[in-house]
């Protein structure tokens, strides 16, 4: 190991630099042009902000993107998944968990009693719904505000997940059927279909 | 002996050993379904097909192929490829393909194999035939018709092993169904091995349904300790919980087979009977606090000692020297019996009469004490006076006898009891899986266990919660590695001279008992008779 590592000088402040006062100046300059810049942009009739109004106003975000986790389900209603634990076992974070149980009704046999992923956990990488043979798990709901008061709430269960896109909760998705004019070009009916 | 050889490979194996176990001793897999080495050879999966070179006309089936000199196989052909291919092809004709729902997948010979040999594209065009799926066929076997490869395993195991003859392959060709004989449920003590046995999900054990992946499960090596047999078992275990026992291989002791009894014994493990916290006149309390207290009642006491058919060798060798160190005048039992809670089912297959799995070293280790007295003993011992103390291992002691327990009753035990909730003292033993020691079966053949999981709650094994006594009074009896306990117990018992932890192997090690006048190290009249 003869590598020396060189010493980073610090440059010296100049005399203005030193006073600070300039800089100030300086920087108070800058967001003045941008007032006037504003200003007259709003006198001419056209917006120039460059801050987007979010909630109200969002970025569209890519078909590809991975927003909040939802279990899809059959006609009748139940669960595609069929608590395979492919999902957790391909889960990099293990954040995954399934307790698998019994449907004597049901000629497929298996369900998911319990299936929590901690999202606090996640980390968004979309390998479980790449490892579902079913097609039970998706990460399609472009949903990205997922937040919650408490450690708790951030463990997204299995019927929440279930009823994430039904609009129970006042998610983005949620936001935006109500506000369908902010909503970008063709996101409501853009959400693919469950192929039963 | 017949010099054979595997792609080349020679090796020379006893004559009529079949080419399965021939190339496995040169590290060659020949994948097979039907074959299990301790059933006989049906030869009907085709699965093992190899080249013949020289020595036999080919491509034939390895599992049915005794070895004789001269004989050459090959397993690395195209031909081979491609039949093992084809068989895979035919096995997969009328599967469902449920591994998401199947219990078996991850140890699984279809997917293994299809992974391994198959992985061709289906062509097939017709519908799948449908069986009948999630049947009930017995108290512990779920069974999945549409999954069966037609191996016949379960019908051999139930014809040659438990002589039941339950299950059937019905009808012909692609119509073949296993079934079993309308009316009939099975029954037996050994229906767990059907769902071993089976290479597929078909036969699947009731009690795992859906429990966990087998895939997370990680495997530990242990003997069962249900009864005198000490069949060799797996726990499969993760995070600290057991889910399940399976057996595990051994051609002296257990071959591969397990009964229900014990391999659902896990459940014991978590069960609420576990002393987990040690005891002071039925107030919890710290260990050593119990071993200061346990000490207390047996200084200076006319102690009687109980060796434990229960408790590990190196238990019982820790009251050995114990006795030997603090209580010189102590007297050493071995009480003959099962506990009242202990299963009473028995038969020739596996299952022994007597359920404890260390009898033999019990009577052993207490035979170093000089005499060893039986129930007949201690009841007159307690009722003349001549004992008023009691230092009791793992055994029911009190609710075996029935007998009234002496006020200063020391019991290191697993279980509760009614010893236990007549103890004095208590001090929780770990489980024998939660920890380390040896058994000697009923045959003499000292077997190994290990620690798997943590011990429950405060328990610690039952060597060190003898050895907790020993400390309370002034000094540790034992050392406090395994391996060292039993460097030390190999050494002053004559009959395991030699031998070390280590070298009992996975299969553990038989012990013969030396000449009669080795006088001392003959167990008792406790001794099983087998
Ligand atoms: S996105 Fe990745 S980290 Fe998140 S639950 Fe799925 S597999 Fe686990
Ligand atoms: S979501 Fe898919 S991969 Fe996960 S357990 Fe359910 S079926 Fe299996
Ligand atoms: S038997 Fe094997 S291949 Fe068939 S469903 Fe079960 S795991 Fe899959
Ligand atoms: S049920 Fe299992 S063991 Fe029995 S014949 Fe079918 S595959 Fe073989
Ligand atoms: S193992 Fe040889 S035919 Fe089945």
């Amino acid at each position: 190991m003869s590598d020396v590592i060189p010493a980073i000088k610090k440059r010296k402040l100049s005399t203005s630099e030193s006073i600070y006062l300039v800089e100030v100046l300086k920087g108070m300059a800058i967001t003045m042009g941008h007032v006037i810049k504003n200003i007259i942009g709003e006198l001419k009739g056209q917006s120039t902000f460059d801050t987007m109004e979010y909630p109200e106003v969002r970025k569209p975000v890519n078909d590809r993107f991975k927003g909040a986790h939802r279990l899809t389900t059959r006609p009748d209603g139940k669960y595609k998944c069929v608590a395979c634990m492919c999902c957790s076992t391909a889960c990099p974070a293990k954040c995954i968990s399934i307790v698998a149980g019994e449907d004597a009704d049901d000629p497929i046999e298996k369900y998911p009693v319990r299936f929590d992923i901690d999202m606090l956990r996640c980390i968004y990488c979309g390998f479980c719904v790449e490892a579902c043979p079913k097609d039970a798990i998706r990460m399609d709901t472009r949903i990205y505000e997922i937040n919650a008061f408490s450690r708790q709430d951030m463990i997204h269960t299995r019927d929440y997940m279930r009823d994430l896109m039904a609009g129970d909760k006042p998610e983005a998705e949620q936001w935006y059927r109500e506000n369908p004019q902010h909503s970008p070009e063709g996101f409501l009916g853009e959400v693919p279909p469950v192929i039963p | 002996m017949p010099l054979v050889k595997v792609n080349g490979i020679a090796v020379e194996v006893p004559p009529g050993t079949n080419m399965i176990e021939a190339a496995k001793k040169v590290g060659v897999e020949i994948p097979h379904y039907c074959y299990h080495p301790h059933l006989s050879v049906a030869g009907n999966c085709r699965m093992c097909l190899v080249d013949v070179e020289a020595g036999g006309r080919g491509p034939d089936i390895a599992c049915n192929m005794a070895a004789t000199e001269g004989l050459a196989i090959r397993t690395d052909t195209p031909k081979v490829t491609q039949m093992r291919k084809s068989v895979m092809e035919f096995l997969l004709v009328n599967h469902p393909l449920d591994c998401p729902i199947c219990d078996q997948s991850g140890e699984c010979r279809l997917q293994d194999y299809y992974m391994e040999y198959g992985q061709h594209d289906s062509r097939l065009a017709d519908a799948k035939m449908g069986k009948g799926k999630r049947q009930d066929i017995g108290d512990q076997i779920v069974l999945d018709a549409e999954r069966c490869v037609q191996c016949s395993r379960c019908v051999r195991f139930s014809d040659e092993v438990t002589g039941t003859g339950e299950l059937r392959l019905f009808n012909r060709s692609n119509q073949t169904q296993i079934g079993i004989f309308p009316g009939v449920r099975l029954s037996h003590q050994y229906q767990g091995n059907l769902a071993d046995i089976c290479p597929v999900g078909a036969l699947t054990l009731k009690d795992f349904r859906f429990k966990k992946r087998v895939w997370w499960l990680k495997e530990s090596e242990s003997v069962c300790g249900g009864c005198a047999t000490g069949c060799n078992t797996l726990v499969h275990h993760q995070d600290n919980e057991v889910y399940r026992f399976t057996p595990r291989r051994n051609d002296e002791v257990n071959k591969s087979w397990i009964c229900d009894q014990g391999r659902l014994s896990y459940k014991d493990v978590t069960s609420l009977k576990r002393l987990t916290g040690a005891k002071v006149n039925g107030q919890r309390a710290e260990l050593p606090e119990a071993a200061n207290a346990a000490a207390m009642l047996l200084k200076g006491a006319k102690v009687g000692v109980v060796f434990g058919a229960k408790a590990t060798t190196e238990a019982n060798w820790a009251a050995v020297k114990l006795v030997r160190a603090r209580l010189p005048s102590a007297r050493a039992y071995v009480i003959e019996g099962n506990d009242p809670d202990a299963f009473t089912y028995q038969d020739e297959i596996l299952v022994d009469s007597d359920k404890t799995p260390n009898r033999f070293g019990a009577a052993l280790t207490a035979s170093q004490l000089g005499s060893v007295g039986d129930a007949e003993a201690l009841k007159a011992a307690l009722a003349a006076g001549e004992i008023d103390a009691l230092l009791v291992l793992q055994d029911d002691v009190i609710g075996r006898l029935g007998i009234a327990a002496p006020k200063a009753l020391v019991y290191v035990g697993t279980f509760k009891n009614a010893t236990a909730t007549a103890a004095a003292v208590v001090l929780p033993a770990a489980h024998s899986i939660e920890q380390a020691g040896t058994w000697i079966n009923r045959q003499g053949r000292v077997q190994r266990l290990r620690k798997t999981v943590a011990p429950a709650g405060d328990s610690v094994a039952d060597y060190s919660a003898v050895d907790a006594i020993g400390r309370a009074f002034g000094g540790a009896v034992i050392p406090e590695m395994p391996a060292a306990i039993f460097q030390e117990l190999a050494a002053g018992v004559k009959a395991l001279n030699g031998l070390t932890l280590k070298g009992l192997g996975h299969g553990g090690q038989l012990i013969t008992l030396s000449a009669p006048s080795a006088g001392a190290d003959q167990p008792g009249q406790a001794a099983p008779a087998k």
